[in-house]
């Protein structure tokens, strides 16, 4: 589920400006939610700063696009939020990501005995980031994003199960990897 | 590693992130690149139909008013009474006849859709009044 906001109360007025060509208030919507895209693309594109750097100027290109028929049903941020996570799941597919083409559960060394309780945030970014595309990207949107399994087939046009069955395969290769590196 | 603490950790990664430059001025170019390419909400789409439809029988009353100045102007008749889909013998008036016709069916889909707009009656009744006098002077060419 994507994380609900409260339409901030410039949002309104800036949206509509924008919808009308106004560039500076797009602008402003840009620095009030830059941060919050870039941390979902960047997380989605696997902690790589130059892919998240492409798809977040492309989230926001997309959003100019799409202002007019915005409707104000949510927040702005809400649906910008969506929107960039569409454009970075489209970039997975793109890619042709397969869930066992980057890394396989047999390369992969035995889980260690304290895969978790020492890992730093860095660590654990790093190991994300090292999972396969859409085996990631399920990972993300489900324990980090807080997304259901319906939401994440929808999106990634595949079935609940195979989404809960993805899920399951991302976890222990990321215990995997957790293993590995402590 | 219980559940609990995976989830913990794993939410605790959902925040926001700072790029590590400004992308604005990339943004900026490339919707500079992109054009005024602002999508049309459905509702201005209706509207750009409906003026579609009125320029397409602007356009045709304008053609049959250069080409037939000098002719003898009928008196407005009702919609009601040009036929449908009626073509002058006449070659000189039969390409008038064909877009007027069409005017008319444009203007008259327009109208399901907005079935009490003045604007759009007062087109229609237009366009009617047209084709009438069109009739009219192929009448009078014989």
């Amino acid at each position: 589920m994507p994380p609900a906001t409260v339409a901030a109360p410039d949002d309104v007025a800036d949206v509509r400006a924008a919808a009308d060509g106004d560039r500076a208030a797009f602008q402003r919507l840009y620095r009030r939610h830059a941060d919050r895209v870039y941390g979902a693309v960047y997380r989605l594109a696997g902690y790589d700063h130059a892919r998240a750097e492409d798809l977040t100027q492309d989230a926001f290109v997309r959003a100019w696009q799409k202002l007019a028929g915005f409707r104000h049903e949510s927040a702005f941020g809400t649906w910008l939020y969506r929107l960039a996570v569409n454009v970075a799941l489209m970039d997975i597919r793109s890619r042709g990501a397969d869930p066992v083409s980057m890394m396989d559960e047999d390369d992969l060394p035995d889980r260690g005995e304290t895969p978790f309780c020492a890992a730093e945030r860095d660590e654990l970014e790093r190991a994300i980031g090292k999972l396969p595309p859409r085996a990631r990207a399920v990972l993300v949107l489900h324990d980090v994003e807080g997304w259901r399994h319906e939401e994440i087939s929808a999106e990634l046009g595949m079935a609940v199960g195979s989404s809960k069955a993805q899920l399951h395969r991302a976890r222990g290769l990321l215990r995997k990897v957790l293993g590995e590196a402590s | 590693m219980n559940e609990f603490e995976w989830h913990r950790q794993m939410r605790a990664l959902r925040e926001p992130v700072s790029p590590r430059r400004d992308l604005w001025a990339d943004i900026e170019a490339k919707l500079d690149a992109e054009g005024p390419a602002l999508s049309v909400a459905p509702r201005d789409r209706r509207a750009q139909g409906w003026l579609l439809a009125a320029s397409f029988a602007g356009l045709s009353l304008l053609a049959v008013a250069l080409n037939h100045q000098s002719r003898v102007e009928a008196p407005p008749t009702l919609e009601a009474q040009v036929p449908v889909n009626w073509k002058p013998t006449d070659p000189r008036l039969a390409g008038a006849a064909v877009e007027l016709d069409a005017a008319r069916v444009e203007l008259q889909q327009a109208m399901q859709q907005a079935p009490h707009s003045p604007a759009l009656q007062r087109l229609l009744d237009r366009t009617a009044k047209r084709q009438s006098q069109l009739r009219q002077m192929e009448q009078q060419a014989g």
